[in-house]
C-alpha cells in the first residue's frame, strides 16, 4: 500500500490520465436532455428559494368557509394545512381541504373557454354576455335570465348579484348544492359544554361546515377521561365515524328516527318510552339538563330537526349547549330560489338564458327531477365549472373556472366569522373564478376580483387601508361578527304525529350519505381522495349499498356480488358490500360517483346513487325493492382491511371509564418485554430523541392524517387494481377492529404507522442496511442504498413498508409533478419505504433553530399528521424532555405499545381507548 | 452390445442386498459405446424433447423481461405477502440441488459404491437446479441491477452488505456450493472426456472434447493425483450439502414471524431438500434408463437403494412437520398458534396444506414394499408426487406465515399472476433445456466409475473371469 501522501510518480499520472480519457468517454452513454432552465430575474424580496411560504386562505364547501394555512414552494401551492385562528379549522384541516390542493393541480381540469364544440377566448364569451348583447334577448328587465349557483356566503358574490340586479331587475337567483342546507336558521352547538349528547342520524364529527371545530371541542371532554368525561349516543341509519365514536350506538332505519325522537321527548315529558334504550338515553338527558344536548343531523327529516329542538328546548339545553342563528347563506329559507323552483321555470320555459356557475346539477341532482333534460329547455346554458362534466356537456358555452387556489374570493365561516380566499397561484388553465364571471354578464371583461374584495370588504365594515388590509389577508379573516341568533321557527305541523309507515318485508329502506371521499361528487376526479380508504368501510376506488349481514343474507349477496335497488321506475345496479353495524333492512348508499363526465380518474368508478335520490332535500327512500342480479358481471371491490376481529389479541385496546378509574389509582402495569441477554437500554447518544403518541380515545377515525400523509411525503396512488392486490402505498393507515357482537359491534381505529422500535426487526434483516437506525431514534429507509428484497416488510410486525412494485411516478404530467413536496424524494421502481415521522419537518427545524442560534425543542416539531388532526389525538416530541406533552401522555396508565411483548421497542405509543358507558344500558346488554 | 444378451450373474456388492449393481458385465469397450453413444447419434425424441424445453426457455426469457422492464408488480406479491412464488421456487431448486452433491460426494465418502453409475446425472441435476435457483432471487430484487450489492467487495465508499442479514450469508452459500459442485462435476468429466475424445467420429468433435479432456492421458501418475483430488473435493463438498440449505433455511427463521420463526428449521431443510432432491435424480433417471437401455448398469439396487433413502427422509419430514406444529402449540403464544392451527389446517391455502402433507407424508410409505422400491413406473409417479409437494411445502411455509401474521388489520391473501406461472413453467424449460444438452454433449454415465466398479467386481472370487 501506498502512504496517503500527494506524491505522484509519473506513471501514476500517466494511469490517472487514461483512466480519465476513458471515463470521459463514458459520459457519452447518457444523453442529457436539452432543458432550459431560467432564473428569477429579479428575485422576489420574500422569496428564499428552498424555503417556503405559508399563505392564508379559506376553502368554500356548501356555502361555507374553513380557514387554511398553504405551502407554497417557489410559488406553487403543495400542502394544506388548517388556520389556527379560523374558528371553522382550530389549525386542522379534513380530507377535502387536504386533497383540494391535488385538484388544482389536475391535468383533466378544462382548460379552453368553448362555445358550441368550438373552443373559444374569453373576450368572445365577454362579448356575448355583455347586457349591451344580452338585452335584446332577456327583454330589458331580464326576466329571460335565470343564476344557477352553489349556496354562497360570500358578501363579495351578493354585492356582485345586486350590481347585476340593478341591471336585470328580473332575473332569479336560484342555489343548490346535493348537501348544503337551505334552513334560514341553522343549528349552533357548543359541543364543549355538553355531558352528555344525543346525535340523531348526523355524522358532526367528520362531515357538514363545522366538523373540525366540533370533533376538537368533543375530544377535548375526552383527552382526560377523569375529568368531566362526555358521552355520546348515535342513533343513525348507516355507520358513521360518529357511530363509531359513540358509547351507545343505536341501528335504526331512516324511518324510525321520528318515532325514537318522539318517543324519547315523551319520555322527558313523562310518558312511557317505546325501548329501554330511549328510557336510558331520555334518564341521561334529563339527569344533564342544560348540560346535554340533542343533534339533528341536516339529512334527517325537517320534523325530525323540529323534534330535536323541541327535546333541547324542553331539557333547558336551548341558549346554553345549542341556539339558532340566521343562516348567511344568500337566498336561505328563500322557496323562489331553489332547484325545485328553478326546474319549474325550466319546464315552463321562461328561462331563456341559464347560467350555471359551479356545482354540476346535471349529475349532483335527483335523477327523477330530470334536470339535465330540463336545462335544454334554456336557449342557451353557460356553466363554468372546474371540469368538462355531466352539465358541461349540456352547456351552449363553458368558461373553465378557477379553483380556489387560484381566485380572490370571501365567504363566511358557520359562525359568521368573515373569511378571505386568497390565491397562491395564478390561474394554470385559464379558469375564470365566479366574480370575474358575475363581472362579464355585468359587462365588465376585465374586473379586478382583488379590488372588488376590497370594496365589498369595506362596504362590510373591515378595515382595508393596506396595513388593516395585509393584517387581514395574513390571517385569513377579519374580525368575529357572531352571527344573530334566530328563533328556530317552530312548526306547529312539523310537530304533529307522523303517520306510521309500516315496510313491506319485500323491500328495504335505503339511506342516502355524503362519501367521506368525495363528498357529492365534486371531488370524485381526485386520486388522493379516490384511494383513501372510506373511514367505515375502507373501501376504495367505488361506492357499494352497504348492508347488514343480516339483510345481505336475505338477499343472498356477499360483497362485491351486484344487487338491483327498484323504486318506481327507477333502479341501481350496486355492488353489495357487508358491514356489521349497518341497521337491517336499510342499505345506504354514498352519493358521488358513477360518474360521466371527461373526468378520466372518475370515470368507472361506481355507481350513481343519484338515480334513486327522490328529491332534493330528501335523503331516504322507503319502500326499495331489491334483487340480487346473478349475471352482472362486477368489479371486485377493493377494500385495505378486510379482517374486521382481532383474533382475540390485544393490539388496539379499549376500556371503560370504570376501568380506567380504578386501573389509574393502582401503580403502573410493567410494561411487557421479553426478557433479554442483552441491555435493554438503548443508547441514547442523541439530546433528542423522538417518540409519538396517539390517543386512541379521541382518534375518530376519520382518516384526515392519511391524506395529510400523502400529500406531504409524496406518496403515489397506485389505482383499483393494485389495491385490490393490496399494494395502497399509505405510510398511515387506519386500521378499524370490530369488537363484540357482530350486528352492532363497538369500534377501535387505530392509525397505524412506522413504529419506528429501537430494536427495530426490520433494521437487521436487510441485507445492504437501506434500513437503518438514527441516533435520534429514527428508523430511517435509504431509498438509494435499497435493492428491493423486501425482507424488511416480512420482519416486520406491523405491516407499515410500502414498496414500489411499479414506477408509480412515470406518467404523471407536468402539473400533477407539481404538487410533490420538493423536500421529500419521490421514489423510484423497486425500493422500499415507508413512515420517517417527516424526517424532512425534522431537519428543516433544526436547521431553522440552528439558523438563530438556539436549542431546538422536541415539541416543536410537528409531523403532517399530527398538524393535520382534527382532535389532537397525535402528539410528538422527545423522550429526553420529560415535561413534554408526549412524555405527560407516555405516563399515562393507558398507555401502551403495540406488539410491544415482541421486544421491539416500538417509539409509537398508543393511549387505550375510554368509553364511557351508560351503566344503565350496560346492565341491559 | 453384445455383452447385453448374456445371462445376468447375480453381482451383489453388499451382503444382503437381492440385486447387482451392474449386470452382465460389459467389456469397457461396451460400456463406452453404450454411454458415447447419444453423443454421436442424435434421437429423433431427443428433438422433440429440445424444442419442448427450448419453448419452455423462451416463455421464460419472455416473462423475465418483462418483469425486468415493468416491475415485480406483474407478479401476484403484495404487502403482507412480499415473498412468493419466486422465493418459493428457489428455495425448491436449491433443494433439488442437494441430490446431486449427496449422491456423488457423501456417498462416495461413505463408500457406497452403486453411486458410480449414477452421480453424473445427479451431479448435472444439481449445476442446472442451481442455475434456476439463483435466477430466482436474483429477479425478485426490486433492483435487480444492484444485486452485487449482496456481495461482500470492496466498494470505494466503504459501504459493505449487512451482515446480520441471513440474505448475504445465502449468497455466500450458494455461490460457494455452485462453485464446488461445478468443479465436482467437471474433475469427475475428465477421463470420461478423453475417451469422447478418443472415440470422436469427427476431427471438430476431437479437437473440442481434447480441449475438454485438458491433456488427459490416463496414465497412473494421472489417476493417482486424480484419486486424491476427488477425494479431496468430495470432502469439501460433503459439509456443503449440510450448510447450504441450513442457511436458506435461515433467511426465514432469523425472522419474528410466527411460521418461520423456528429452530427446527436447518435440519427440517435440509431433511426436505435431499427428500426432493432424490426424487428429482428418479425423475431424470428412470426415462433416462429406459430411453438408452441403461438397465445393466442402472439395476434394481439403486432404485432400492434410492427408495429407501427416501423413505427415511419422507419420515423425519413427517417427524418435522408435527414437531413444528407441537411446538407452536407448546409456545403458548397466540400468534404462533394462529399460524400452525388455524391458517395453515383451515385458512385460505388449507387445500394446499393438506394436499402437501398428503403427498409428502402418504407417499414414500408405498416404499415399505419391496416390490414398489424396484418398480420404475411406482418410484416415478411418487417421485413426481413428492417433486410437488415439496414444492408446496414451501409455498405453504412462505405465504401462509406471511398472509396472516401479527396484526389482523393487514392480513391479506396473495395470487399468483400468469408471470408468477410463467416464470415457474419457464424454468422447468430451462432445466430440461440443460438438461438435454448435457446429455447430448456429455458423457452421461461416469464410464471411468463403472469401468473400475467392473474391474473390482472381477476380483471377487465367485466372479467369472471377464472376457477380453
Amino acid at each position: 500500500m501506498h502512504d496517503h501522501d500527494d506524491e505522484l510518480t509519473r506513471r501514476d499520472f500517466l494511469k490517472l490520465l487514461g483512466a480519465s480519457i476513458a471515463l470521459a468517454g463514458l459520459d457519452g452513454c447518457t444523453r442529457i436532455p436539452a432543458e432550459k432552465i431560467l432564473p428569477y430575474v429579479t428575485q422576489p424580496p420574500e422569496l428564499t428559494p428552498g424555503v417556503p411560504l405559508h399563505y392564508a386562505t379559506s376553502m368554500v364547501l356548501d356555502g361555507y368557509a374553513t380557514g387554511l394555512v398553504v405551502e407554497s414552494h417557489e410559488g406553487r401551492p403543495t400542502k394544506v394545512e388548517g388556520n389556527p385562528d379560523h374558528p371553522a379549522s382550530l389549525g386542522a384541516a379534513g380530507i377535502l381541504e387536504q386533497a383540494s390542493v391535488l385538484q388544482l393541480y389536475d391535468p383533466d381540469r378544462a382548460q379552453a373557454v368553448r362555445y358550441g364544440n368550438k373552443t373559444s377566448t374569453w373576450q368572445a364569451f365577454a362579448a356575448a354576455m355583455a347586457p349591451a348583447a344580452m338585452r335584446q334577448r332577456l327583454g330589458t328587465r331580464g326576466a329571460k335570465l335565470a343564476l344557477l349557483l352553489e349556496p354562497t356566503s360570500s358578501p363579495l358574490i351578493a354585492s356582485m348579484l345586486l350590481r347585476l340586479q340593478s341591471l336585470y331587475p328580473d332575473m332569479r337567483v336560484h342555489y343548490y348544492a346535493p348537501l348544503a342546507t337551505n334552513e334560514q336558521a341553522i343549528p349552533q352547538y357548543d359541543i364543549k359544554a355538553a355531558d352528555v349528547i344525543l346525535s340523531v342520524g348526523s355524522d358532526f364529527l367528520a362531515s357538514g361546515p363545522f366538523t373540525l371545530r366540533y370533533a376538537r371541542e368533543f375530544a377535548d371532554r375526552r383527552r382526560a377521561p377523569l375529568t368531566g368525561m362526555n358521552r355520546l349516543y348515535v342513533a343513525e341509519p348507516g355507520f358513521t365515524v360518529t357511530g363509531a365514536t359513540a358509547d351507545h350506538r343505536l341501528r335504526c332505519r331512516p324511518t324510525e328516527i321520528e318515532p325514537l325522537l318522539e318517543s324519547l321527548r315523551g319520555a322527558l315529558e313523562g310518558r312511557a318510552p317505546s325501548s329501554p334504550w330511549i328510557a336510558a338515553v331520555a334518564a341521561d338527558l334529563k339527569a344533564h339538563a342544560g348540560r346535554s344536548l340533542v343533534i339533528a343531523g341536516d339529512r334527517v327529516t325537517p320534523r325530525a330537526r323540529a323534534l330535536a329542538t323541541a327535546i333541547n328546548d324542553t331539557l333547558g339545553n336551548t341558549g346554553r349547549t345549542v341556539w339558532h342563528a340566521r343562516s348567511p347563506l344568500l337566498g336561505s329559507g328563500d322557496p323562489n330560489a331553489t332547484l325545485l323552483s328553478l326546474a319549474h321555470e325550466l319546464s315552463a320555459g321562461s328561462v331563456d338564458t341559464l347560467v350555471c356557475i359551479g356545482g354540476n346539477p346535471a349529475y349532483a341532482t335527483p335523477a327523477s327531477m330530470k334536470f339535465g333534460e330540463l336545462m335544454g329547455r334554456a336557449v342557451t346554458v353557460v356553466y363554468s365549472g372546474l371540469y368538462e362534466n355531466e352539465t358541461a356537456r349540456r352547456a351552449t358555452w363553458f368558461v373553465p373556472a378557477a379553483h380556489y387556489l387560484e381566485a380572490w374570493g370571501d365567504a363566511r365561516a358557520y359562525d359568521g366569522t368573515y373569511s378571505v380566499v386568497q390565491p397562491l397561484v395564478q390561474p394554470l388553465f385559464e379558469g375564470k373564478s365566479i366574480i370575474e364571471v358575475l363581472a362579464a354578464l355585468a359587462g365588465d371583461a376585465n374586473a379586478d376580483p382583488l379590488a372588488m374584495l376590497r370594496a365589498s370588504a369595506k362596504a362590510g365594515g373591515t378595515a382595508v387601508d393596506d396595513e388593516s388590509w395585509a393584517s387581514v389577508l395574513r390571517r385569513g379573516l377579519a374580525g368575529s361578527a357572531p352571527l344573530a341568533r334566530a328563533e328556530m321557527p317552530a312548526r306547529a305541523e312539523s310537530l304533529a304525529p307522523g303517520a306510521a309507515s309500516h315496510e313491506a318485508v319485500s323491500t328495504i329502506e335505503v339511506a342516502f350519505a355524503p362519501d367521506a371521499r368525495v363528498h357529492d361528487g365534486s371531488f370524485s376526479n381526485n386520486g388522493w381522495l379516490q384511494e383513501l380508504p372510506d373511514p367505515v368501510t375502507k373501501l376504495t376506488w367505488d361506492n357499494a349499498a352497504l348492508l347488514s349481514p343480516d339483510s345481505a343474507k336475505r338477499i343472498g349477496a356477499a360483497t362485491s356480488d351486484v344487487i338491483r335497488l327498484t323504486h318506481d321506475s327507477m333502479s341501481l345496479e350496486i355492488p353489495a358490500l357487508i358491514v356489521p353495524g349497518q341497521p337491517d333492512g336499510v342499505a345506504t348508499l354514498h352519493l358521488g360517483y358513477g360518474r360521466a363526465g371527461a373526468e378520466k380518474v372518475a370515470a368507472g368508478v361506481g355507481a350513481n346513487a343519484y338515480l334513486l335520490l327522490p328529491a332534493a332535500d330528501v335523503f331516504h327512500l322507503a319502500g326499495v325493492s331489491v334483487k340480487r342480479v346473478s349475471d352482472a358481471a362486477a368489479r371486485a371491490l377493493a377494500i385495505t382491511q378486510s379482517h374486521w376481529t382481532m383474533e382475540g389479541r390485544d393490539q388496539a385496546r379499549s376500556e371503560t371509564l370504570e376501568q380506567y378509574r380504578a386501573e389509574s389509582s393502582k401503580p403502573p402495569v410493567r410494561q411487557r418485554q421479553p426478557l433479554t441477554i442483552y441491555d435493554p437500554q438503548q443508547r441514547l447518544d442523541s439530546p433528542l430523541q423522538w417518540a409519538m403518541t396517539i390517543d386512541l380515545a379521541t382518534c375518530t377515525g376519520c382518516s384526515a392524517c392519511v391524506v395529510a400523509c400523502q400529500a406531504e411525503n409524496n406518496t403515489p396512488v397506485v389505482g383499483h387494481d393494485d389495491v385490490l392486490k393490496s399494494r395502497e402505498m399509505h405510510w398511515l393507515r387506519i386500521d378499524r377492529y370490530l369488537e363484540s357482537g357482530a350486528d352492532n359491534p363497538q369500534v377501535v381505529t387505530q392509525p397505524m404507522l412506522c413504529q419506528h422500535c429501537e430494536n427495530a426487526p426490520c433494521e437487521y434483516v436487510c441485507p445492504v442496511g437501506a434500513t437503518v437506525h438514527s441516533p435520534e431514534g429514527l428508523n430511517e429507509m435509504v431509498y438509494n442504498r435499497c435493492v428491493g428484497t423486501r425482507f424488511c416488510s416480512n420482519n416486520c410486525p406491523y405491516k407499515v413498508r410500502r414498496f414500489n412494485w411499479f414506477d408509480y411516478n412515470a406518467n404523471l404530467t407536468e402539473t400533477e409533478q407539481m404538487v410533490k413536496n420538493p423536500d421529500v424524494t419521490v421514489r423510484e421502481r423497486g425500493v422500499m419505504e415507508k413512515c420517517t415521522f417527516c424526517v424532512q419537518r425534522i431537519r428543516e427545524a433544526e436547521i431553522s433553530a440552528g439558523i438563530a442560534g438556539r436549542t431546538l425543542r422536541g415539541d416543536e416539531v410537528k409531523t403532517a399528521c399530527q398538524q393535520a388532526c382534527p382532535t389532537n389525538a397525535i402528539v410528538f416530541g422527545s423522550l429526553t424532555e420529560p415535561d413534554s406533552e408526549v412524555m405527560r401522555r407516555r405516563s399515562e396508565p393507558r398507555a401502551y405499545g403495540v406488539l410491544e411483548e415482541l421486544g421491539t421497542r416500538p417509539r409509537v405509543r398508543y393511549l387505550a381507548r375510554v368509553r364511557n358507558p351508560n351503566p344503565a344500558l350496560e346492565r341491559l346488554a | 452390445m453384445s455383452a447385453v444378451a448374456r445371462p445376468a450373474p447375480s453381482l451383489a456388492l453388499a451382503e444382503g442386498d437381492d440385486w447387482p449393481v451392474m449386470r452382465g458385465a460389459p467389456n469397457d469397450a461396451a460400456i463406452t459405446d453404450m454411454v458415447l453413444a447419444p453423443l454421436w447419434h442424435t434421437r429423433r425424441i431427443w428433438w422433440i424433447l429440445f424444442a419442448i424445453s427450448a419453448l419452455g426457455t423462451l416463455l421464460l426469457l419472455a416473462t423475465v423481461a418483462y418483469t425486468v422492464t415493468v416491475g415485480i408488480g406483474t407478479w401476484g406479491n403484495n404487502i403482507p405477502v412480499a415473498w412468493a412464488f419466486a422465493i418459493t421456487s428457489f428455495v425448491w431448486w436449491i433443494g433439488i440441488g442437494h441430490a446431486g452433491t449427496f449422491i456423488s460426494a457423501f456417498l462416495l465418502l461413505l463408500n457406497q459404491r452403486w453411486r458410480g453409475s449414477i452421480n453424473r446425472v445427479a451431479e448435472a441435476m444439481t449445476i442446472f437446479a442451481l442455475v434456476n435457483a439463483a435466477l430466482f432471487p436474483l429477479l425478485h430484487l426490486g433492483r435487480p441491477w444492484f444485486f452485487y450489492w449482496l456481495i461482500p467487495y470492496p466498494a470505494t465508499m466503504n459501504v459493505w452488505p449487512n451482515f446480520k442479514s441471513a440474505l448475504p450469508w445465502d449468497v455466500a452459500a450458494v455461490t460457494t456450493y455452485f462453485t464446488v459442485s461445478l468443479l465436482f462435476w467437471y474433475l469427475g468429466l475428465v477421463p470420461d472426456l478423453a475417451s469422447a475424445r478418443d472415440s470422436a467420429p469427427s476431427r471438430l468433435r476431437r479437437r473440442v472434447y481434447g480441449l475438454f479432456a485438458m491433456g488427459w492421458r490416463g496414465s497412473g501418475f494421472q489417476w493417482q493425483r486424480f484419486n486424491v483430488a476427488y477425494v479431496l473435493l468430495a470432502a469439501l463438498a460433503t459439509p456443503l450439502v449440510i450448510s447450504v440449505h441450513s442457511v436458506v433455511s435461515l433467511d426465514f427463521s432469523i425472522a419474528q414471524l410466527p411460521g418461520w420463526h423456528s429452530t427446527i428449521f436447518p435440519p427440517y431443510f435440509v431433511v426436505g431438500a435431499i427428500y426432493s432432491g432424490l426424487a428429482m435424480v428418479l425423475v431424470l433417471l428412470l426415462p433416462l434408463r429406459r430411453a438408452f437401455r441403461l438397465y445393466d448398469i442402472v439395476t434394481e439396487a439403486h432404485l432400492n437403494a434410492i427408495a429407501k433413502l427416501m423413505l427415511a427422509m419422507g419420515l423425519m419430514l413427517a417427524y418435522s412437520y408435527v414437531i413444528e406444529t407441537f411446538m407452536s402449540w407448546y409456545s403458548a403464544n397466540a400468534a404462533e398458534r394462529y399460524t400452525y392451527l388455524a391458517s395453515r389446517p383451515f385458512g385460505p391455502y388449507a387445500v394446499v396444506y393438506w394436499i402437501m402433507t398428503g403427498l409428502n407424508v402418504l407417499s414414500p410409505q408405498l416404499f415399505w414394499s419391496r416390490r414398489l422400491r424396484t418398480n420404475g413406473t411406482a418410484l416415478f409417479l411418487a417421485s413426481i408426487v413428492i417433486l410437488a409437494g415439496m414444492w408446496m411445502e414451501r409455498f405453504v411455509i412462505i405465504v401462509t406465515s406471511l398472509n396472516r401474521d401479527f396484526l389482523t388489520s393487514s392480513w391479506h391473501i396473495y395470487i399468483p399472476t400468469w408471470v408468477d406461472w410463467g416464470i415457474l413453467a419457464g424454468s422447468f424449460g430451462l432445466f430440461g433445456m440443460l438438461f438435454l444438452l448435457f446429455l447430448k454433449f456429455v458423457p452421461s454415465v461416469a464410464m471411468s466409475e463403472v469401468k473400475e466398479l467392473r474391474i473390482e467386481m472381477r476380483k471377487t472370487p465367485e466372479q467369472e473371469p471377464l472376457r477380453a
